[in-house]
């Protein structure tokens, strides 16, 4: 039996078939039960952990259809138009989904109806039936006003009046209904039967295109998982090709006997049908995530999923019959190693138009589309450079300017005497600068620490190495606060 | 007579495979230039000498300093894995530095193909992320020819080198390790060479404050900065400022186990290294007039500079003869602003 708290009072949510036999009910105090029966065991209810479970299901159920969707704490729409011949008719697909629920160790009752509102209907008060279509009046006319799925407070009130079956609501003119009860009801009604659309939204985005395999005996060796994998996308070249699309996500869905489902999706940077790399990327994958995929007594459905794809440009083979592209390698390369290390471990830096060093480049993931397997053009007469001597760059930086101790400056504005980083003392022997790079006061709210200037200098040590220095804020500003100093990069 | 010039023949072939098989780089001893020109040196035969054969000489990047490259009997070897070590974190910008300009003269050969820079997070974070607009500008490599790769741990920065060592799609891959890790030993090392030599891409292994060990690297090199010749000038070195970046280059390894220490400067406009030798240091100027390389360097993105805006006119020039102060150098020269600023001032 499992309670829940409902307005400071322990009241009984769920109960098994054993309690409901002692008389006991829902929404009945805990307090009475234990009365009544003293030795009822009582578990307090987790919708958490419900949910989760639901959820489990609800993946599990992908099997059958893509387009699965919850339906409130408890229920499971799965839109099967289409998918019932592909096991062997609507009554025996309804009895394969019941017998595996069943040794799943789950209590399952099911609906099978032309629309949503008469399957929910049919699932909870008519007990495993099929509905044929058009027979959803009759199927709700005996029924009571709950297989309607109207709010209780809408229920009491057509009760009070003595419309006590969906039957009696039917029956009744439309007009008043609507004034009295709201649109809901007859939305409601129209839904259940046929009258309006009613759209299941499913859980996750339907691939537009998936091939998968049922497996007699279950596999468990990640060996096998990948052949698999290679099977399943000889099949889904063929749909690619058809389509003239290449690949930019897959997923492979693991369906475990007992009911888990193992997620595994893969990006690519430019779109691609080959099977030999696309086994190549899951095994990848597979190597990064064996610890976390627990193989159990095997997998007895794998499907591969193609979540997004793009145009796939052929590529022109010499007579020879090779393709000589350096960009595929590279892409193919980066793709295997974000694969298993994830998204970030491949980035390519972007200049962008800024004159705050830290802004100036940006890394993003690897992508294909701006790279340039050229040579790169000599610069142009025209497109001359912006300054004829580009300032010094370092060619380190620090994600974070490392703060440093300066003692003394010989002016103050002037470079440092000598300054402590990392709790060694550094001594100055040439320096170059000042450069003064202001904020950018168009981007930040003008805070007094972001907005001061910087001073930049190169500074080189008694041993040659060169740092690069700013000064934060200015001595004697109009902010009493003295300025700081700090160490941004260095140099070759 | 003929008998022994088969024998001989046949012991230099049989060297030849072993060399192969073993997949060490055969080099070559540095050989008096007399003694390489009586035996006929064919190009696509290997020549064998005192047992150690010598390769074609594509199989080397020329550094392009004489003694550097005698000592290294060629240059770097191209289809292997370098070692370039600082002895200290705080070196690491000079040590990246001379990968990147070692780099840059391997992309000189083949343009346009991307370097992958493989790091730790430990190392990024201690010694700094690489910075692709300095890198551009001091080694000419393009941003868009960068790629970095970021791993947490060194196992998975060892996978990615791996995986990347093969690939002839990238012209060099630098992996950067700190310290000296157990992992990193002679197996680790081995596999990177051999794959670096499958695939005829340099591998360039930085360790940053890391003690030398045995490794598989057929060279190592071990790199401090130096302090940098002032700027040059039309009118000469301009004291108190910092010009070409400089390293101090010691040979640690290497086939001829010759060893040697160098002082180099890289020039970013020619990419190239220079050496300095200690009496270049003391007198500057009159060192340069014998070097081939120009005085004043080009300017970075072509042989001519940008014009001067406006007309020059036939104003008395303002303190000409004044030494041109630092800040100048970023600022056109005072005869184009006194012409530009001439009519405001004359009117």
């Amino acid at each position: 039996m499992i309670s829940h708290r409902d307005r400071n009072a322990q009241r009984i949510s769920a109960l098994d078939e054993r309690a409901e036999a002692l008389h006991l009910k829902r929404d009945m105090g805990i307090a009475d039960a234990r009365a009544m029966h003293p030795s009822i065991d009582v578990v307090e209810a987790d919708p958490e952990a419900d949910r989760r479970l639901l959820e489990g299901l609800a993946d599990w159920c992908d099997r059958y259809t893509p387009l699965v969707a919850l339906d409130g704490a408890d229920g499971l729409f799965l839109d099967v138009t289409g998918c019932t011949h592909l096991f062997g008719g609507e009554r025996a697909m309804l009895d394969d989904i019941l017998s595996r629920f069943f040794h799943q160790g789950f209590d399952v009752r099911a609906g099978l109806a032309a629309t949503p509102g008469a399957a929910w209907a049919a699932a909870r008060f008519a007990g495993d039936r099929i509905v044929p279509c058009g027979e959803e009046e009759a199927l709700l006319a005996p029924l009571p006003l709950a297989a309607l799925r109207i709010e209780p407070a809408t229920r009491a009130s057509l009760e009070s009046v003595g419309l006590r079956t969906a039957g009696a609501v039917m029956a009744a003119p439309r007009a008043p209904l609507a004034r009295r009860f709201g649109a809901l009801l007859l939305l409601r009604l129209d839904q259940a039967l046929g009258r309006l659309d009613e759209a299941v939204s499913p859980r996750l985005p339907v691939a537009p295109l998936s091939v998968e395999r049922h497996l007699a005996e279950p596999v468990t060796l990640t060996e096998d998982i990948e052949r698999l994998v290679g099977m399943l996308a000889v099949t889904l070249k063929t749909d690619l090709e058809r389509r003239g699309e290449g690949a930019r996500t897959l997923a492979l869905l693991l369906f475990r006997v007992d009911g888990a489902v193992s997620r595994i999706a893969i990006g690519t940077s430019r779109p691609m049908r080959e099977p030999r790399l696309i086994q190549r990327l899951f095994h990848e994958r597979l190597a990064a995530l064996e610890q976390d995929i627990d193989a159990g007594y095997g997998f007895d459905l794998v499907r591969l999923s193609v979540l997004t794809s793009a145009a796939f440009d052929m590529q022109q083979a010499d007579l020879a019959g090779e393709v000589i592209d350096d960009g595929a390698d590279i892409a193919l390369f980066a793709d295997r190693i974000r694969a298993r290390l994830g998204e970030s471990a491949v980035l390519q830096p972007v200049v962008v138009e800024s004159h705050l060093p830290e802004r100036a480049v940006v890394t993003i993931p690897f992508t294909e589309t701006p790279r340039r397997t050229t040579p790169p053009k000599k610069p142009d007469r025209l497109q001359a450079p912006k300054t004829i001597f580009p300032p010094e760059r370092p060619i380190r930086l620090f994600r974070s300017p490392e703060p440093i101790d300066v003692p003394a400056t010989e002016m103050p504005e002037g470079p440092p005497l000598n300054f402590r980083w990392r709790r060694a003392l550094y001594r100055v022997t040439r320096a170059e600068g000042p450069e003064r790079i202001a904020a950018e006061w168009w981007r930040e709210v003008p805070s007094d620490e972001a907005a001061s200037t910087r001073d930049y200098f190169r500074i080189e040590d008694a041993d040659g190495r060169r740092y690069w220095l700013y000064r934060q804020g200015l001595y004697g500003g109009a902010s009493q606060v003295p300025p700081r100093w700090f160490l941004h990069g260095v140099f070759a | 007579m003929a008998m022994t010039a088969v024998a001989r023949e046949t012991v230099f072939a049989l060297r030849r495979q072993i060399a192969k098989i073993e997949g060490t780089l055969p080099e070559r001893l540095a050989a008096p230039a007399a003694a390489t020109s009586d035996a006929d040196v064919n190009t696509d035969l290997t020549i064998v000498r005192r047992g150690i054969a010598a390769a074609l000489p594509d199989a080397f990047l020329p550094i392009g300093v004489e003694r550097l490259d005698a000592a290294l009997s060629g240059g770097l070897p191209k289809a292997a894995l370098s070692e370039i070590h600082g002895s200290e974190t705080r070196d690491a910008g000079a040590v990246a530095g001379f990968a990147l300009s070692l780099t840059s003269l391997i992309l000189k050969q083949t343009p346009g193909l991307p370097v992958l820079w493989i790091g730790t997070t430990e190392i990024f974070r201690e010694a700094g992320f690489p910075y692709a607009r300095g890198l551009h500008a001091a080694f000419g490599i393009e941003p868009e020819q960068l790629l970095f790769s970021e791993a947490p741990r060194l196992v998975d920065a060892l996978w990615v080198a791996e995986e990347a060592a093969r690939m002839t799609a990238l012209a060099a891959v630098i992996l950067e390790i700190r310290g000296n890790p157990q992992r990193l030993d002679l197996t680790a090392t081995r596999r990177l060479h051999a794959r670096a030599q499958g695939a005829g891409r340099p591998v360039f292994l930085l360790r940053q404050a890391a003690e030398p060990e045995p490794t598989a690297a057929p060279v190592r090199l071990i790199v401090a900065s130096a302090p940098a010749a002032p700027r040059d000038t039309i009118a000469g070195p301009l004291a108190g400022t910092i010009g070409r970046p400089a390293f101090t280059l010691t040979i640690g390894k290497s086939r001829t186990a010759l060893p040697g220490q160098f002082t180099l400067e890289w020039n970013p406009d020619e990419r190239a290294f220079d050496e300095r030798t200690s009496d270049e240091r003391r007198g500057e100027g009159r060192e340069r007039a014998k070097n081939p390389v120009p005085v004043v360097s080009l300017s970075g993105r072509g042989k001519d500079p940008a014009a001067a805006s406006g007309a020059v006119l036939a104003f008395p020039a303002i303190g000409s003869s004044a030494a041109i102060s630092p800040t100048a150098r970023d600022q056109p020269s005072r005869p184009q602003r006194a012409a530009h600023l001439g009519p405001r001032r004359a009117g």
